[in-house]
Order: structure tokens, then C-alpha cells, then sequence
């Protein structure tokens, strides 16, 4: 991290606040030091405490100063229209992840044509529960209209106790704020679950909701690499938030070539989660697929995999290669819902994929093939 | 809170007595300007906000530092830009933590500019302005002719024993004032009028550009 200097201190001071001039290491500039101080004052305001409100923004400065993400300072982060709560111990939602969840609802309410019974959702490695609750607000909120709007059954999976814990706290959360409808015991029109498993664990799927068909299966898993936690990932995220979330678990030890037999995925380290998010979808035969990837070279990476034609790598999960075949493959960037340059395509080991939207590469979609007619997003 | 139309209307009902039968029914601002004492100006309807404009008009980006963004980084402020294309208008918003709020609060600004430009003076940014304006020239004009009383009162206690020529000077004093007192206001409007103008203008714009003055007197 560059030095910052000390004029820029005296200008915060001066201009802003002696607090802001505190939060500056933390926020490294003049204008989101000027914003934290804003909102942090916001949140005392807007909420009820004994300890006066000077001293509550003195605190919070304080913490925030210490390089505590700001979420945690405030215990919420804003997700779509959803107020999400955060811990530390579970990963704070991202705004690339927004961006994709909304737009992953529009074609999932458009799909109404054949009138389906129920809309099955299914996200893996779920956190706080963001991508389920913003799909359900969506689906909700978009489609009134329709006389008889299916059911929703949207279920999610994390392996950690805390991150389940809270992914059910937030959807209290978010019922007690009015955004979402009361959870319906008598009332079929949505039902939302979270529980807690691993998901390399072979049994899995005995353990999941009964589901017919599943409409989307969704997963921002970790997917950092080693190298990468330790050179570009920011500090605060380093320091503050859970190292489970981010960073994928090395290979059992004895396995470590990931070459040799032992090692069940034939891929990077880092990637393995979508070696297994693969090997599901070929089982659960999921109509949509998005995976959160962490760039333009992990995206394809994934499509390798999901093509089979990574880099000398064979298919996924040995023998589950089908899913090449009936899945069409598509790359999304940081904003899926911006148009970008007109029919943006890449070249994965010799098949075209459609890349949407601006940005970073965020996110790798498959939709089936035949079932229901290619992403209806325009372009 | 005391709302006397329903009251009213519970009383007749009470009474036994349909409403239809107190001749045509009175429209609603009519009624409320029989129990009002509030000048008339404040009844006027002020122009409706107005639409955003067509999301195929609008370029938006997100502004976001360089880096691998994701998980590997937290990012706190997520502003919006949009770009009007015809007219190339540019406008920002990072005044809440929520981009889907300050989405919505950048096409709000962009709506209200588009609309100062094509309406001018009709225009809600105007009108709201106008009423603002206003506004706070009588409060300024009340503040000061009742510290002037009071400072008159205090001088005519302090100086009793001189009697006439303080009344005379007083009385002169209030003329005089009374004179001056419609240029100054002239001139403070004029310079009020601009600050206020500009802050009627678009009350988002404070937030837009958080680094403001208000937090150091705040905190002084």
C-alpha cells in the first residue's frame, strides 16, 4: 500500500472532520472517508443506544480506523432493495454479486410460459443468505401479475455453522423490515431453507429438500487462490473476513500432486469447487447453472472444465463429462445487465461462448439446452 | 394530531346526518382552506416529480477502483454515473451504501436536471426553489424586525432619563430603518436567493458531494 500523505491528513481534518483524518487509513481516500463518516453518523442516528451519539461515532471511528470492514462496524450491508446483515465469520455480500443475482431473476420470472408447477432454487455456499433472499425478493416483486405465480422452494447450503446461523437471521431480518413476505407455513407461495453441509461430501444429495427439478443452481464458492490471498487480496478482506469463504481447502495431505491418482479433480487448486459444482450438476441436472467466478482467466478456466477441453485436463469429476454437451455456456462480466460491445464471443477449446455485459469476468452461466429457449437478456 | 375533517365527518355520522345531504361535495383543498389559516400559496400544487427518463437514453457505469474486484476486495461506496446520451448530461451518485438506492437516486437527479433544462422556469427544481425561497425571505424578514424590536425595547429601558430626543431619534431611527430596511433585504435576498436557489435546485447534490462544510461545523 502507498504512503499517504500527511497533507492529505491535514486537508481530511480540515475539510471534513478530525474523524475523517482517523478513518483515512482505513479508507485510503478523501471521498470514502467523507462517506463512512456520513453513514457511520447515519447508523447512530438511525439506531436507539444508551451510550450518548458522540461517543458512539467515536467508537465506531475507531473500529472502522482499525481496518474492520465497515459492514462488520455496522453489522449491515444493503444487497437490491434487501438490508443483509454481516459478522464476522461469514462473508460480506459483494456488489458484483448483486449485479448478477438480479439479473439472474429476470429470465427465472420471465420463464412463466409453460406455466411451470413450482420454481426450484438451489445455492450453494450460500454465507448470509444474500443470493436466495434477493432471487426471492425478485421473484416476488416482479411477477404479481400473473393469476396463479408458482411456488418457490429456494434452499441454502453452507458448511459453516455461523454463515447458516445468520443466512436464517437475515431472513427474519428482512421479513421484520417488510421486504419480504412473512414466511408462509400455511400459505404455499414460497419456502425458504438453509442447512448446514459440506458439499464434497458424498453424501449430499440424500441430504437435500426433495426437489422434482431444480430451475437454478447457483454458488459463489471460494475461489482464491493461495498465491492471490497472499499478493491481491485487499487487507481488510485478509484480515477480517473468513479465510473458509475465500480461499478453497488444499488437497488432503498426501495428495498434494494434484496429478496423482488420489486427487479426485483434475484441475487447479483453486478451481476445485467447480469441479464439483460440475460433477452436482451432472447429477441434479439443474435447467440454469451460474457459478461466481474470481476472472477473466478463472472464467475460462471454468468453461474449460465444463467443456472438457481445458488445457490437457479431462472431463470433469471422471466420467461426468455430459454436461458439455447439453449445457449452453456463457460468461458473464462484472455488470451482466450493461450492454457491451455487440456480440461479444470467446473461444474455449474450439467452442464459441457468449460473453455479456462490462467489466471483470464475474460469472460463468449454463443454461440447458432444448428445455427452455437460450437466455432471453437481450443483446 | 387534530384532524378536523374526519372529525367533522364523524360528527355528522354521528348526528345521523348522511353527508349527501349538505348540497354537492366540496373538493378536497376547498374544505382544507376552511380550516387553514396558512396563505393560499402553500395549497398550490407544485409540479409533479418528474419521469426518468428511458433506460435506452441512459449510459451507466459503476465506478469502481482498479483491482480484481469479487471477493477479493470489500469495497464500501458503490457509486452510480449515468450518462444521458443525447444530451450529455453527466450525473453521480454515491450518497447511500446501497447501489440499487443510488441507482435510483442518480436517475431521480438526472430526471429533475433534464427537466430544469426543458421546463425553466416551470420546472418542479424551479417552482420548489421559488416556494423555498421565499419562504425564507419572511422568516429572515420576521427574525429581523423582532430582534430590531427587541433591541429597540432595550434601548428605550436603558435610556429612560433623556426622554424626548431618544423618541425622537427613535421614531427617526424606525423611519430611516424602515427605508433601509428594503434595500437591505433587497441586497441579503439577492444574496440568500442565490444559496438558496442553488440548494433548492437539486437537495440530492448535497449528498452527491458528501465532502461538505457541514460535518466540520458539526463537529466545532
Amino acid at each position: 500500500m502507498p504512503r499517504l500523505p500527511p497533507s492529505l491528513f491535514w486537508r481530511a481534518r480540515r475539510e471534513i472532520s478530525p474523524l475523517a483524518a482517523q478513518l483515512l487509513p482505513a479508507c485510503r481516500d478523501l471521498q470514502s472517508a467523507a462517506n463512512e463518516l456520513r453513514w457511520i453518523r447515519e447508523h447512530v442516528q438511525d439506531t436507539k443506544s444508551p451510550i450518548p451519539a458522540k461517543l458512539r461515532v467515536w467508537m465506531l471511528v475507531e473500529k472502522r480506523a482499525k481496518g474492520v470492514p465497515l459492514q462488520y462496524v455496522l453489522g449491515t450491508q444493503p444487497f437490491g432493495h434487501l438490508e443483509i446483515k454481516c459478522r464476522s465469520g461469514v462473508l460480506i455480500p459483494r456488489p458484483e454479486t448483486e449485479a448478477y443475482t438480479l439479473h439472474l431473476a429476470t429470465p427465472l420470472s420471465q420463464q412463466s410460459h409453460p406455466a411451470p408447477s413450482s420454481l426450484s432454487i438451489l445455492d450453494l455456499c450460500t454465507g448470509t443468505g444474500c443470493i436466495p433472499l434477493l432471487l426471492l425478493h425478485s421473484l416476488l416483486t416482479t411477477n404479481p401479475s400473473t393469476p396463479t405465480p408458482p411456488p418457490i422452494h429456494i434452499h441454502g447450503i453452507d458448511i459453516s455453522p455461523q454463515a447458516i446461523s445468520l443466512a436464517r437471521a437475515n431472513h427474519a431480518h428482512n421479513i421484520a423490515l417488510g421486504h419480504l413476505p412473512p414466511a408462509p407455513q400455511s400459505s404455499p407461495r414460497y419456502k425458504l431453507t438453509f442447512s448446514q453441509h459440506d458439499i464434497f461430501s458424498p453424501t449430499l444429495l440424500h441430504n437435500l429438500p426433495p426437489f422434482q427439478k431444480i430451475d437454478l443452481l447457483v454458488s459463489n464458492p471460494p475461489y482464491i487462490s493461495h498465491a492471490d490471498f497472499a499478493r491481491t487480496t485487499a487487507r481488510a478482506v485478509r484480515n477480517h473476513e473468513p479465510r473458509l469463504a475465500l480461499v478453497p481447502p488444499p488437497p488432503p495431505l498426501g495428495d498434494r500432486d494434484p496429478t496423482s491418482a488420489g486427487y479426485q479433480y483434475q484441475c487447479q487448486p483453486q478451481d476445485i469447487f467447480y469441479a464439483r459444482l460440475l460433477e452436482i450438476v451432472s447429477l441434479l441436472k439443474p435447467e440454469r447453472v451460474l457459478m461466481e467466478v474470481g476472472g477473466w482467466e478463472q472464467a475460462l478456466r471454468v468453461v474449460g472444465l465444463v467443456t472438457g477441453t481445458g488445457d490437457g485436463e479431462k472431463g470433469v469429476g471422471g466420467g461426468c463429462g455430459d454436461v458439455a454437451g447439453k449445457y449452453e455456456v456463457e460468461v458473464w462480466r462484472d455488470e451482466p445487465a450493461v450492454r457491451g460491445k455487440g456480440g461479444e464471443r470467446v473461444e474455449v477449446g474450439g467452442r464459441e461462448v457468449v460473453v455479456r455485459g462490462v467489466g471483470k469476468g464475474r460469472a460463468v452461466y449454463l443454461v440447458r439446452r432444448g428445455s427452455i429457449p437460450p437466455s432471453s437478456s437481450s443483446e | 394530531m387534530l384532524r378536523p375533517l374526519s372529525s367533522l365527518r364523524a360528527l355528522l355520522r354521528r348526528a345521523g346526518i348522511p353527508e349527501s345531504h349538505h348540497g354537492p361535495p366540496i373538493s378536497r383543498p376547498a374544505l382544507r382552506s376552511r380550516f387553514t389559516t396558512s396563505p393560499a400559496a402553500n395549497l398550490k400544487q407544485l409540479p409533479p416529480r418528474p419521469k426518468h427518463p428511458p433506460e435506452s437514453e441512459i449510459e451507466e457505469s459503476f465506478l469502481k477502483g482498479s483491482g480484481p474486484g469479487g471477493q477479493k476486495i470489500n469495497k464500501t461506496s458503490s457509486a452510480v454515473q449515468l450518462k444521458h446520451i443525447p444530451t450529455g448530461l453527466v450525473v453521480k451518485s454515491q450518497a447511500t451504501r446501497s447501489r440499487t438506492q443510488n441507482r435510483k437516486i442518480a436517475r431521480d437527479l438526472l430526471a429533475l436536471k433534464l427537466d430544469a433544462i426543458a421546463n425553466g422556469d416551470q420546472s418542479r427544481t424551479a417552482v420548489v426553489g421559488d416556494v423555498k425561497r421565499k419562504r425564507a425571505a419572511s422568516k429572515a424578514k420576521k427574525s429581523r424586525r423582532k430582534y430590531r424590536k427587541l433591541v429597540d425595547a432595550g434601548a428605550g429601558a436603558g435610556s429612560e432619563g433623556e426622554g424626548q430626543q431618544v423618541e425622537e431619534g427613535r421614531e427617526q431611527g424606525g423611519e430611516e430603518e424602515e427605508g433601509e430596511e428594503w434595500e437591505v433585504v433587497e441586497e441579503t435576498e439577492e444574496g440568500e436567493v442565490e444559496t438558496e436557489a442553488e440548494r433548492a435546485q437539486d437537495p440530492e447534490t448535497e449528498r452527491v458531494q458528501p465532502i461538505e462544510v457541514d460535518n466540520t461545523k458539526k463537529d466545532k
